[in-house]
């Protein structure tokens, strides 16, 4: 076909702001994130398990209502699991706003904790999409011949991996507590749980940024998507047994791990610790498997390392700035 | 200073421009004023051609001096600068996963034009770049050709006022290079854009451009227009004719011209006169017809040499 036959025309419009710019660059990574097929299959399941846990506060509301058909299907069972169901009932109906909160933080801590391993298997299949294939590709000279800058590139990723993380994580856990207080019986559920709603917010929001930072950081490590994803995979993998390994070697080493610094900072967030030893006090039913819980599960009813976690977690966060800024350059 | 048109303001102003790489000195104190138009930018291989645009460009940091492009100082103001600045890189770069027409409107976008406006335009410059349905497969399976103007519609599509070319010809087969070089000419001459087009082609730049600089180890040597340049080395010629060559060579020789056979069956002569008067007089008197008449053939590219030996010498 003959070469320009058409005619430039000039363009006078409005440029739109930086946010928008940012914005946009945010959107592309996200699309690129879930072009790949594993990637909506992981998002379907995280919202499974959301209707799952709407489904466990549906359970629990129902417990207060008279001859409900949940009471009368767990009559059906042993006498034992009626009675600690019984002892649960009393407390909701003395106690709401006590007993409201420890049942609800218990789910929800259980909830994030679960999520997270979804969440590091969408951040597995998000990485190359982040910085790595832009290296790989020399796409970091286009964007940073347009009208953006290093940092705005950044705030666009960082976004990307954000909002990733807040539909496989913060997204369900907002709904399933939405949802779930919404199909209780009464509307106070709102108000008793509210603080268990600020611990959900303020765990995930720190435990995605923390993760997105740190995705982002290692997404800038290599141009090839296999190191990446390695590298990733390989530092998740690591860090479970490591916790183990540390008690018998030297104590530091469990800090390495991510999942373990993420889990102290939950704890330290929920406080578990407490919920265990109010549910103690009050529900009998619950004092000998509680005792031994607290034989199985020490760290559970423990204080938690929070201040080495964190201190642990802004090292790695320091290391991830570090390698971007050295990476994620034009030339 | 150069100027096609001495009322526009200069798109280029630096000022002992020093780009360090180590303890080496890509460029050293370079200083320019350049007016709009086609500006060739010429130089061999590591001159700083390359240094020179991603100093102006904000993608290298200047160690020091200052550079002022489209009015703005550079290292100040880099998004608005950019927001009217084209670039096309000399390697291959792309954003990966994208069909050609997306990856277009995402560039128009990263520009801050609005989606419908940046999608509207990417089309035009596809069309204007003579990009066919090959728009809608994805870039990482383009030929060079196509990647070449898929980096000129990226580089364009936010109507930029000037443009960076870095050897946009590289890789290209002769009717490639042809149709780029042909649609970079019609950025200045029809559109008003200004093109910066470093090469060391030097047959690319002689092609297309008003204005050269040259440049070699991060010095700038030369920078004029091309006409100075050519009326500088106006004393030789090459002429074509269809008979009559012996002839016409004793009659140059009788006046002490030097000349010589070229392979390709002209005559090139060396007749140290200001016009082509002369030369076409004895034609005239030895009623043979010229074919054509090719004065200071090779100016840019003897100035060019002398440039470099210049360079060489003072080094």
């Amino acid at each position: 076909m003959p070469i320009h036959n058409s005619t430039y025309q000039h363009w006078d419009g409005t440029h739109l702001g930086i946010w928008r710019r940012r914005w946009v660059i945010a959107m592309n990574g996200l699309r690129g994130a879930f072009q790949g097929k594993w990637m909506r299959h992981i998002a379907v399941l995280c919202w499974g398990a959301s209707l799952i846990q709407i489904a466990f506060m549906f359970f629990l509301g129902q417990l207060l209502v008279k001859d409900s058909i949940v009471v009368r299907w767990v009559g059906t069972f042993n006498s034992a699991l009626q009675g600690g169901v019984s002892a649960l009932t009393g407390w909701l109906e003395t106690h709401p706003e006590l007993s409201v909160a420890t049942a609800q933080n218990f789910l929800f801590y259980y909830f994030c904790k679960h999520l997270t391993v979804f969440s590091f298997l969408a951040l597995a299949l998000a990485i190359p999409h982040l910085i790595t294939r832009d290296l790989g590709s020399n796409a970091i000279i286009i964007y940073s011949a347009k009208a953006i800058n290093r940092m705005d590139y950044l705030i666009g990723k960082f976004l990307a991996v954000f909002l990733l993380l807040c539909i496989t994580w913060l997204g369900p856990a907002v709904t399933a507590w939405l949802l779930g207080n919404l199909l209780s019986p009464h509307w106070s559920f709102f108000w008793h749980s509210r603080a268990v709603l600020g611990h959900v917010l303020l765990f995930l929001v720190l435990a995605i940024t923390v993760l997105s930072v740190v995705a982002l950081g290692i997404s800038a490590i290599a141009a090839r998507d296999r190191t990446t994803v390695a590298v990733w995979t390989l530092w998740w993998v690591i860090g479970v047994p490591l916790v183990g390994i540390s008690t018998m070697t030297r104590p530091w080493l469990k800090y390495l791990s991510l999942n373990f610094n993420l889990n102290q900072l939950a704890l330290g967030i929920f406080r578990i610790d407490l919920d265990y030893t109010r549910a103690q006090e009050n529900i009998g039913f619950l004092r000998e498997s509680l005792r031994d819980m607290r034989r199985r599960a020490p760290e559970l009813l423990t204080a938690p390392e929070v201040t080495g976690s964190v201190i642990a977690l802004v090292l790695i966060l320091i290391v991830a700035v570090v390698v971007i800024q050295k990476k994620v350059r034009p030339e | 200073m150069v100027s096609s048109d001495s009322n526009l303001p200069p798109v280029i102003q630096t000022q002992n421009l020093t780009k360090m790489f180590g303890a080496h000195k890509a460029l050293d104190g370079v200083n320019l004023t350049v007016a709009r138009g086609a500006i060739g930018l010429l130089g061999p291989n590591g001159a700083g051609k390359s240094t020179l645009m991603k100093c102006l460009l904000q993608l290298l940091p200047i160690s020091s001096g200052s550079a002022r492009l489209l009015g703005r100082e550079v290292g100040q103001e880099g998004r608005e600068i950019r927001k009217r600045v084209g670039y096309t890189p000399e390697q291959d770069c792309h954003i990966p996963g994208m069909v050609g027409c997306e990856y277009v409107t995402y560039c128009a976008q990263l520009c801050g034009l609005p989606f419908q406006a940046a999608r509207q335009r990417a089309h035009e410059m596809l069309d204007f770049v003579g990009m066919g349905q090959e728009r809608y497969r994805k870039i990482d399976t383009y030929s060079t050709g196509m990647k070449q103007r898929m980096k000129l519609a990226q580089a364009i599509v936010h109507d930029p006022e000037i443009v960076f070319l870095d050897e946009p010809t590289n890789g290209l087969d002769p009717k490639g290079q042809v149709q780029i070089l042909e649609l970079v000419q019609s950025l200045w001459k029809v559109h008003g854009i200004s093109v910066v087009l470093s090469s060391h082609l030097l047959h690319d730049v002689d092609r297309i451009c008003e204005q050269i600089i040259i440049i070699a180890r991060g010095k700038v040597l030369v920078h004029d227009t091309l006409a100075n340049l050519k009326a500088r080395r106006r004393g030789a010629a090459e002429v074509t004719v269809a008979s009559g060559q012996a002839e016409l060579m004793s009659a140059f020789q009788r006046r002490q011209w030097g000349c010589e056979l070229l392979p390709n069956g002209r005559i090139r002569v060396e007749h140290q006169e200001q016009s082509l008067n002369p030369l076409l007089a004895i034609m005239r008197e030895l009623h043979l017809a010229p074919l054509d008449v090719i004065p200071s053939p090779n100016a840019l590219e003897e100035s060019f040499v002398q440039a470099l030996e210049i360079s060489h010498a003072d080094s």
